[in-house]
């Protein structure tokens, strides 16, 4: 177990670069979770910190040693690839043990510890089996018991769930958070799905494009997201904008949306006249109801999931999404209005993206 | 696309069968006639044999000194596959794995080598090979063989590497393989399809060779199959019976191989890179 750490970290491939400087601790036993779109160089973090790429320039840092020419074997990290990787010519019990033995533990040593990762992840019946004749999930729990295995510095999981069903992927972030409250160890996880990235993880790391946007806990990231493209990020289904401009009354700010109705804006904000802002608006916010800011419009699309109903409707040309209680009767194509409570809005700068409020 | 038989398929298939005829031909005469006594091929020279006569097989085998023959060849073929797979994999690995511009560079070094013809170097060599005083000696076949083959196999082995995804090693990697470990214990496994058919195109092709050991190996003890039985003709020139029967023992070696070979080559294709 170790802390981690990348200091002014940058990547190029060729003449292009992929990682423009990040700065990132990651505290001893801590659980990472790094988030952001396609591209923006998770995978390229990942392997820079096992040793599978070089960085252009910065550090990498392990338990306070810089790490930067050190070979994977040195590092000692375990890694779960996305698309597994799993040895085809071994049986999965030696997928899982061959780290171990090189590492030449003895016999007795490897045998106990392939059986306990075997009873943990249920693959006692597969040990024998090679991983074309196991089912995905099966393969993916191969691909955990190699890392689980060892006692790595850190884990380092690479979208580990993203080629599973919905329900194995369930079962298994359960696994995967039971087993680092157990192990504890230091745990960097990649994922697309904030879902994931909220359940598993201490803290996340939003990137894009290379760049940190912002690091928290998720439930800061939630209500305090940097900017506009975290507060996209983070939450399910994911944040209302709507552009408008900053109007000074006596009764204090309120944004004139594009078809003229008028929400309050938060006392605290501190805005000019005109103003161009973006507000956010979480769909979990919007309620029914008939307190504080009114946004009316018609239902478009309606689904029920049961506890929740979703609600996609417009406004005066903006289409916006609700999640109201399930028990509320709204039908697609009838009036459908909402009210918000202004505290809960999010205000960014229309320009700069950077929150306000 | 049309399934159906048409005239067109017809006379598509008349055609082919032809051309098989024409093809097998030789090889039927050779069977026929390796199994008839010299009376019986004077009299009915294509007929099937009903009575198979088993002589030629015996004497063949004698004659032609087909057993030290056979040993020979054996021990040019496996010397030279060996040296061969263990050069050429680990060769061909860096080639597809190095810097893309080394790498193409590499590639087109070893092609020139497969493109230009090796009858041009044959007596330079033999001349290198009399003055390190290897000639007359099987040792100057394997190096000849594993210089000679050693492109092609980079360039079956290097095409073949290039669609392994780096994956697998980077896995070796990660769990703790040096580089030599990672070819050893993970890449080099990956190759068992390939390395199937390196060893099936060359070993046809040392096995089947007669040029080279007819010069390398005159004036010594040392024949392998296409030579034995090339002076055996000489001697024999009208037993055609017995020259048949020993052309197919010459052949046989080869054949249970390549079905031994093909056996574990398709079976390393059906459990795949995949994983
Ligand atoms: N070997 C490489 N050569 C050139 N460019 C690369 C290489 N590997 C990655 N890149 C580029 O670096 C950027 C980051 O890639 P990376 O694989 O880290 O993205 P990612 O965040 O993991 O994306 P995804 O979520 O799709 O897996 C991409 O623009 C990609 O095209
Ligand atoms: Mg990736």
């Amino acid at each position: 177990m170790a802390s981690v750490e990348f200091r002014n970290l940058r990547k190029s491939f060729g003449a292009v670069e992929v990682i423009h400087g990040i700065d990132l601790q990651i505290n001893e036993g801590e659980f990472l979770a790094l988030v952001g779109p396609s591209g923006c160089g998770k995978s390229t973090l990942l392997r820079i910190l096992a040793g599978l790429e070089e960085a252009t320039s910065g550090d990498i840092v392990i338990d306070g040693q810089v790490v930067n020419t050190a070979t994977p074997r040195q590092r000692n990290i375990a890694m779960v690839f996305q698309n597994y990787a799993l040895y085809p010519h071994m049986t999965v019990a030696q997928n899982m043990s061959f780290n171990l033995r090189i590492s030449r533990l003895s016999k007795a040593e490897i045998e106990k510890r392939v059986t306990d990762a075997a009873k943990l992840l249920e693959l006692e019946p597969y040990l024998d089996r090679r991983p074309a004749h196991l089912s995905g999930g099966q393969r993916q729990r191969v691909a955990m018991g190699r890392a689980i295995v060892r006692n790595p510095a850190a884990y380092l999981f690479d979208e580990p769930l993203s080629n599973l069903d919905a329900k194995l992927r369930v079962q298994m972030r359960t696994e995967i958070k039971a087993l680092h409250q157990k192990v504890g160890t230091t745990s960097i996880y990649v994922t697309h799905d904030q879902i994931e990235a909220m359940t598993l993880a201490d803290r996340i790391a939003v990137l894009k494009d290379g760049h940190i946007e912002q690091v928290g806990t998720p439930i800061d990231l939630y209500r305090n997201p940097a900017n506009k493209f975290v507060a996209g990020f983070i939450g399910s289904p994911s944040m209302n904008f709507i552009d408008c401009r900053v109007r000074r009354t006596t009764a204090g700010l309120q944004a004139t949306l594009p078809g003229g109705n008028e929400i309050a804006l938060p006392n605290g904000l501190d805005v000019r006249q005109d103003k161009e802002i973006t507000i956010g608006l979480r769909p979990e916010d919007l309620r029914p109801g008939k307190v504080g800011s009114q946004i009316s419009g018609k239902a478009l699309f309606v689904e029920p999931t049961g506890a929740q109903t979703f609600v996609q409707f417009e406004s005066d040309g903006i289409q916006m999404m609700a999640v109201i209680d399930g028990s509320e009767d709204v039908q697609a194509g009838q009036p459908f209005s909402v009210s918000l409570d202004f505290s809960r809005i999010h205000v960014f700068d229309k320009d700069t993206a950077k929150r306000l409020y | 696309m049309s399934k159906r038989y048409t005239i067109g398929s017809f006379l598509l298939e008349i055609v082919m069968i032809a051309v098989a005829a024409v093809f097998a031909f030789p090889i039927y005469i050779l069977i026929v006639l390796a199994f008839k006594s010299e009376e019986n091929w004077r009299e009915a020279p294509l007929s099937v044999p009903l009575d198979p006569y088993l002589g030629n097989f015996s004497a063949g085998w004698s004659q032609a000194y087909l057993g030290d023959a056979i040993f020979s060849s054996a021990l040019v073929v496996i010397c030279s596959l060996l040296v061969l797979v263990a050069i050429g994999a680990p060769a061909a690995y860096f080639v597809a794995r190095c810097k893309p511009r080394l790498g193409y560079g590499l590639y087109v070094f070893f092609l020139a080598g497969m493109i230009l013809p090796f009858q041009l170097a044959l007596i330079p060599l033999y001349q290198t090979m009399r003055d390190i005083q290897l000639l007359g000696s099987p040792a100057s076949l394997v190096l000849f063989y594993a210089g000679l083959q050693m492109p092609f196999t980079i360039f079956l082995y290097a095409g073949f590497i290039r669609t392994i995804p780096r994956a697998y090693e980077e896995a070796a990697k990660i769990d703790g393989a040096g580089e030599l470990l990672t070819f050893v214990a993970v890449v080099m496994p990956l190759l068992r399809p390939i390395t199937g058919t390196v060893l099936i195109l060359n070993g046809v092709f040392i096995w089947n060779d007669f040029l080279t050991p007819l010069l390398y190996l005159s004036g010594s003890d040392w024949a392998t199959v296409p030579v034995a039985i090339f002076s055996f003709v000489d001697q024999y020139v009208t037993e055609w019976g017995t020259i048949f029967a020993a052309l197919l023992i010459g052949v046989l070696p080869v054949l249970a191989t390549f079905l031994v070979l093909q056996r574990s080559m398709i079976r390393g294709f059906a459990s795949g890179v995949k994983g």
